[in-house]
């Protein structure tokens, strides 16, 4: 087989970051950050993770799979991996997953000899729903609260096929970092071939902040410095409060007004560490909002204790190596230094196009030979990004209720000589390579 | 020759019988040839030997490792033994001579150092003459030798990666005749087609004439006038053809100018190559791709276009040599991991992801391109006779976590992961051992002044000097110091810079 | 007696007299930093024309001689910088310029040098502008109205630039192709000389001098590439055979030609400028198996890698490293850094300490620099480099690298009266120029002669 080394060994991940230790801490930690919907939100996880399986026969009008791969990753709270294993599809979703057994019937049965199933890969930097460069900001205004990624949205274009057929099956799609407030982002699946509400998760899935570097320079009149921009975010995040003190609902700033609300998340783009603690510090510690901090590129890991300490969320990328700032020689792994100032729930990004969409693993593996651990990079890939972005009900893991949502590879998903054999997006085929060709 | 046969006394001498001579025999094949290119790297390495025959004796050798010869054979807990850089011995229970400087690698597995068949600043700033301009200290040359890269090509010549060393690194520097054929370029694609007819019609006169000059010594030599002598040299076999072309007409056309003039073109990227395969393989190409490369299908055609990750495997399968290149062919420490030349053996890596076997992913990073360089009687596998350039990991060389322990150079131990900042603190191999230690190789000179009375007068000059010095600082965070370039006219240039009073020399106040 | 030197301290540039001072006086100091042979405490000096006469330790002072007398002064000899432009500003070209001599650009009413002196700067090695191998420096004293009044040797050195590009290289090489030349060719004619000579001997038979011939040619066949100018050759056997016979006058070179004629007679030594550890490989690569006097300059830039060189042991190297050759390396005292870290690095002690010679000069060919030359190198003291190595860096390693050695750079009988007066250690942060002494004469400061 491909890989010679296991990347499942989710015994010895449990020595660093066993679920089972990690998760309450989290989840406490979690509750006491949140508010309420927050806690509404993390109670509904809670429910479909102790979900029960469906082992009962299909109705003539449903539709099921029965999967039996030579390994299951399951990355669910427990960190499951069966050899070999069985996941049973239900009209979507998952009805089993655990050790092969008697599959009942009706069920369409594929037998994937060799094949690792693993959840499908989520992406919550990615700007390729465009279907290109372009179509992603305006330029004219620094502030864009009523701006949508998601009437740009192009379900199924190249990209986005090639995205699937490398495992990563949902998305945030969002505006580029030319503007501050650069608006709303979409949070989609990458199913090959299917309409707009067929693929759409959550719209607006977030929103997405530019704070330091690219929109410094463009965009506006105002907010040509740092400080400006940061004045800005500041004046109209105000405004939504003082509009949600009130009751009310400020037609145009009504999104944020739910991001000031816990409601949606915010994903930020900062990079360097005066602008990463900066953004913390921002959307954190003044608003508490739910807000993930992404790129956290160069010299941004010097800041890993104050972020971590903030509980704000890493997602890491598309740079994930700094030799420059540390001024020690060393090559150092970016990641590696969050995970190491005890970052929970950190995840990885391509910032698609600036790394291909399908190479989202790879952010992963290149992480784990700088210094992580491959079992929590294959977790920054898929339940961390979920979690973060509160869809880790619906994707992220392998679990009873969830959407169908499976990559099958031909061994260790981090690594590059595994091939994608089959995605499986809502229990419907995506992408097989034996049918569809090799895309990637 | 003398060399060659040579080789083949040792193998019988030492009659271990372990390793396939396939390359060597390949090595004689092809200056028998009569491969002028490869001819002339084998001569000159012949007569450095020579050289070192006369002085004393350096062995060295590698002991306890999985050895993986890159000819198919793997030597579990094997020793090679190197004489004067050469590889003398592989196998088991070697006498080793008393003095033979040993590296134990124990659990560790060996390659041949990979041959990188094209790269930029590895070997220093310049792009050609590396007699002359190699920088064997170079950082991005550890960064090389830290990938598992011991041979490049860059530019039209193969160097080694010999650290410390400016001596004897150049191994072939007239490998290529680069030609253009493209679509995009009708007129010029008749020209050169117009070239090759000139040059071939001249070189029969000229083997005639060689004949007949021999009974005839009056006879003139006929005349070289508006012969392209890039294009003679690949007819001649002095150079390879090189051509730089993705499209797949421009790739079929490449392939059908060799089957006519009779040479085996060598053709970068090659993104749609994979549609006509069978063509290339036909005509003799080999081929230098990224398995990565993306090229989207032209959807105004039926036929099948676009790159695709099985180009390596299907090329391979048809016959025609590959060897692998990432997208960026330099030194990348921007911060993108796992795209630059560092990432040779993960671009290897999504060859197999699109078909390729271990075995041909290995070969497109060591012999392969050694054979396309012209230096695979050299470098690229490891065979008694060869160059001992090798690496030792710390597990399978295509594995992400995979990281170069060792490379040896010449039978010249060149990096430990151990002894350099690059790398060391990532899964030390020994963690008892504290690495700050044994990194501090003549650092950490400026010893603090001696406790002494405090300064009591700071005159306005002193703290003028301060100011001066926050100032330099701040912007100096990103600024790269680049000084290479010839001398100024005064003082050299350099200490202008650096001269201000930066870093430590103040660090006693 | 006072009233010259107190219009010299005001009016420097005015000084019109080249000669020495033929004046006749004695120093009391509480410390002389002799740099030859260490420290004499409560030392005193005799000056007589502009010569150190004599020094030592307490020596009593005849009544009448006129003294500087300064118990709490330290005296050091005056500073030497063996590598600037200070007051030229010429041109230089690019390639093989070897027969420029900056002496020709020397140009006295530069103000550079009457301000340079107060900083205790009594000799400098001023070399042409110009990359390639731009010429020959010419030592000078900062003071004078002619070229001719300021020069003190000429030439010092041959100035080389060695990058690692493929011009260096051929540069250096062709230079002694040509001396080849022009080897090859005064070899015909001092054979066609010889056999002239043999046949006029024949003529007038004498049996000695045909012997002496004969071995002579023996001699020649033994270090073939050694020139065969009888003039100068030191060996004491030709200088017989000089006094007995006709002695052979060998051709001139041409100007381009005679540098690397004179490099491999030991005429003119070469200063080669170096940037990094590859550019010293690649130098000893050219230099290859000729044979002349050669020491570095290389410009310490922050992130030099200049250590990997500094010996053969360290890195394993194939050649020679610096300190095995035992040159002379020009540098400016500055800590350097470790490529691509902050661990720093005190240069001048590793290549000290290797076995290389240390010649510091100013971090910048400014006056600012050159004013704060002694602090700067106070730095590298204190960062670990020895005192005596910091000394003799400033004073008689130069003076030595410029071929001036015996003459000035340190506190001895018989060489110029050049004194830099402190009020304290030199290397003492608070410590300050008090006087400057050049050639006997005073030109900077109080003395209260």
């Amino acid at each position: 087989m491909v890989a010679s080394r296991d990347l499942a060994a989710p015994a010895a991940a449990t020595r660093s970051h066993g679920p089972r230790k990690s998760q309450p801490t989290r989840e406490a930690r979690s509750a006491s950050a949140l508010g309420v919907i927050g806690l509404a939100l993390l109670a509904a996880c809670a429910s479909s993770r102790s979900k029960k399986p469906d082992l009962s026969p299909l109705d003539p009008n449903e539709r099921g799979i029965a999967l039996t791969c030579a390994k299951v990753l399951t990355v669910d709270g427990e960190d499951r991996v069966f050899t070999p294993g069985l996941v049973l599809i239900k009209e979507g979703r998952i009805a089993y997953v655990g050790a092969p057994r008697e599959i009942p019937s009706g069920y369409e049965r594929l037998d994937l000899q060799g094949g690792w199933a693993t959840p499908g890969m989520v992406e919550l930097h990615s700007h390729i729903h465009t279907g290109s460069w372009g179509d992603i900001n305006d330029m004219v205004l620094p502030i864009n609260p009523e701006f949508r990624a998601s009437s740009a949205l192009r379900p199924g274009n190249r990209e986005i096929r090639l995205a699937c057929a490398g495992g990563v099956t949902t998305l945030f799609g969002i505006p580029g970092s030319g503007t501050s407030l650069s608006g709303f982002g979409v949070l989609y699946k990458s199913k090959t071939h299917a309409g707009f509400d067929d693929v759409v998760l959550k719209d607006p899935g977030g929103m997405k902040v530019a704070q330091s570097y690219n929109p410094e320079r463009r965009a506006g009149d105002f907010g040509a410095t740092r400080a400006g921009l940061g004045w800005l975010l500041e004046d109209v995040s105000d405004k939504a409060i003082a509009a949600n003190h009130e009751h009310r609902v400020d037609p145009a700033l009504a999104n944020l007004q739910r991001v000031q609300s816990r409601d949606l998340p915010v994903l930020i783009h900062c990079a360097g560490s005066d602008g990463f603690a900066d953004a913390a510090r921002m959307w954190k510690d003044k608003y508490g909002t739910r807000c993930v901090l992404s790129h956290g590129c160069f010299d941004a890991h010097a800041t890993a204790q104050y972020i971590v300490g903030l509980g704000a969320p890493v997602n890491a990328g598309p740079r994930t190596m700094d030799y420059f700032s540390t001024r020690d020689g060393a090559i150092t792994g970016t990641v590696s230094k969050y995970l190491d100032a005890g970052a929970k729930d950190l995840s990885v990004c391509t910032d698609s196009p600036v790394m291909p969409q399908e190479e989202l693993f790879l952010q992963g593996s290149m992480s784990a030979r700088l210094g992580a651990d491959s079992y929590t990079m294959l977790r920054a890939c898929t339940i961390h990004p979920a979690r973060v972005f509160g869809i880790d009900d619906r994707v992220g893991s392998l679990e009873v209720g969830k959407d169908a949502d499976l990559v099958i590879r031909t061994g260790d998903p981090l690594d590059p000589r595994s091939r994608v054999d089959l995605v499986l997006i809502d229990g419907e085929i995506q992408y097989d390579r034996a049918r569809d060709g090799q895309w990637f | 020759m003398r060399r060659l046969f040579r080789f083949g006394g040792n193998l019988a001498l030492i009659g271990l019988a372990l390793l396939t001579t396939a390359e060597l025999s390949n090595a004689r094949a092809f200056q028998e040839g009569g491969e002028q290119g490869g001819g002339d790297a084998a001569d000159k390495s012949g007569d450095a030997e020579g050289d070192k025959e006369d002085g004393p004796e350096h062995f060295f050798a590698v002991v306890g490792a999985d050895v993986y010869t890159g000819t198919g054979a793997v030597l579990r807990g094997a020793t090679v033994l190197s004489r004067n850089g050469k590889i003398k011995a592989i196998g088991y229970d070697l006498d080793l001579p008393p003095d033979t400087k040993t590296l134990d690698a124990t659990g560790l597995r060996v390659y041949p150092g990979m041959v990188a068949i094209s790269s930029r600043g590895l070997v220093g700033n310049a792009t050609g003459d590396f007699e002359d301009t190699i920088d064997p200290f170079n950082s991005r040359m550890v960064l090389g030798l830290a990938t598992g890269i011991t041979t490049t090509g860059t530019g039209n010549a193969a160097v080694k990666l010999k650290r410390f060393s400016v001596k004897d690194a150049v191994v072939n520097d007239k490998i290529f005749s680069a030609l253009a054929w493209s679509a995009r370029n009708p007129p010029g694609k008749r020209t050169l087609r117009e070239k090759f007819v000139t040059a071939t019609e001249y070189l029969r006169k000229y083997r005639d004439w060689e004949q007949k000059v021999k009974k005839d010594k009056e006879l003139k030599e006929p005349s070289k006038k508006g012969v392209d002598v890039t294009v003679l040299a690949v007819l001649k076999g002095e150079a390879k053809a090189k051509f730089n072309a993705g499209a797949r007409d421009d790739l079929l056309g490449i392939a059908r100018l060799a089957q006519e003039f009779g040479f085996r073109p060598v053709i970068e990227d090659c993104q749609e190559g994979w549609t006509i395969a069978d063509e290339l393989g036909r005509a003799g190409a080999s081929v230098v791709l990224t398995p990565r490369a993306r090229l989207p299908k032209r959807e105004d055609l039926t036929r099948p276009g676009g790159s695709s990750i099985e180009n390596a495997a299907i090329l391979h399968k048809a016959g025609v040599p590959i060897a692998v290149v990432p997208a960026t062919e330099s030194v990348d420490l921007g911060g993108i991991v796992g795209r630059d030349i560092m990432a040779l053996a993960i671009e290897a890596g999504f060859a197999v992801r699109g078909g390729l076997s271990e075995e041909a992913a290995l070969a497109s990073i060591t012999i392969v391109p050694a054979r396309i360089l012209g230096i695979s009687h050299r470098v690229g596998s490891l065979e008694v006779g060869k160059d001992c350039d090798l690496i030792v990991t710390d597990g399978d060389l295509l594995h992400y976590e995979t990281f170069v322990q060792y490379a040896v150079v010449d039978g010249k131990q060149v990096y430990d992961k151990e002894q350099e900042l690059f790398f060391a603190h990532i899964r030390p191999r020994a963690p008892n051992e504290a690495p700050e230690k044994k990194l501090d190789r003549g650092e950490s000179e400026v010893k603090p002044a001696e406790a002494k009375p405090e300064e009591t007068e700071v005159d306005g000059e002193k703290t003028e000097e301060k100011a001066e010095e926050k100032k330099v600082d701040e912007p100096e965070k990103d600024k790269k110091e680049e000084k290479k370039d010839g001398d100024s006219n005064d003082h050299d240039g350099g200490s202008d810079e650096s001269g201000s009073d930066e870093g430590g020399a103040d660090d006693g106040s | 007696m006072s009233l010259p030197s107190i219009l010299l301290a005001f009016a420097p540039a005015a000084w019109t007299s080249p000669a020495p001072s033929t004046d006749f006086y004695a120093i009391r100091v509480g410390r002389a930093e002799t740099v030859s042979k260490g420290t004499i405490e409560h030392a005193v000096i005799l000056v007589e024309g502009g010569k150190i006469v004599t020094i030592g330790e307490d020596l009593p002072i005849e009544r009448g001689i006129p003294i500087i007398d300064r118990p709490d002064w330290v005296v050091m000899p005056g500073l030497v910088n063996a590598y600037s432009r200070l007051g030229l500003d010429g041109d230089g070209g690019d390639e093989m310029n070897p027969d420029v001599h900056a002496f020709d650009e020397l140009y006295p009413a530069s103000e550079d040098y009457a301000e340079v002196v107060k900083f205790g700067v009594t000799t400098l090695g001023l070399y042409p502008a110009g990359n390639g191998i731009p010429g020959q420096a010419v030592v000078v004293r900062p003071t004078g109205n002619t070229p001719e009044e300021m020069r003190v040797h000429d030439p010092a050195y041959l100035k080389i630039i060695m990058r690692a590009a493929s011009n260096s290289k051929k540069l250096l090489r062709d230079g002694f192709k040509k001396a080849d030349e022009y080897d090859a060719k005064e070899k015909k004619a001092r054979e066609k000389w010889d056999k002239d000579q043999e046949a006029k001997k024949k003529k007038a038979p004498a049996k000695k001098p045909d012997e002496k011939v004969e071995e002579k040619k023996v001699e020649e066949k033994k270090g073939e590439e050694k020139k065969e100018e009888a003039k100068d050759e030191p060996k004491t056997e030709k200088s017989d055979a000089k006094t007995e016979e006709a002695t052979y006058t060998p051709s001139e070179p041409e100007p381009k030609t005679k540098p690397f004629v004179d490099l491999r007679s030991g005429k003119l030594r070469a200063l080669v400028s170096i940037s990094s550890a590859a550019e010293y490989l690649h130098l000893l690569d050219a230099i290859d198996k000729e044979k002349f006097t050669w020491d570095l300059r290389v410009p310490m830039t922050r992130e030099i890698d200049l250590f990997y060189v500094t010996d053969k042991k360290t890195y394993d190297l194939d050649q020679d490293g610096i300190g095995d050759r035992h040159v002379r390396v020009v540098m400016e005292p500055l800590i350097t850094l470790t490529p691509g870290t902050m661990r720093q690095r005190n240069l001048a002690s590793e290549l000290a300490r290797a076995g290389a010679k240390i010649v510091f000069i100013p971090r910048n060919d400014t006056l600012l620099d050159h004013e704060r030359w002694l602090t700067h190198t106070a730095e590298m003291v204190n960062a670990g480099l020895s005192r005596d190595i910091a000394l003799r860096a400033l004073t008689l390693e130069p003076a030595e690298l410029l071929g001036v050695g015996e003459r000035l750079g340190s506190l001895d009988k018989g060489k110029d009266a050049n004194f830099v007066f402190l009020n304290g250690d030199p290397f003492e942060p608070t410590t300050r120029i008090q006087a400057v002494v050049l050639e006997g004469r005073v030109m900077f400061g109080e003395v209260g002669l």
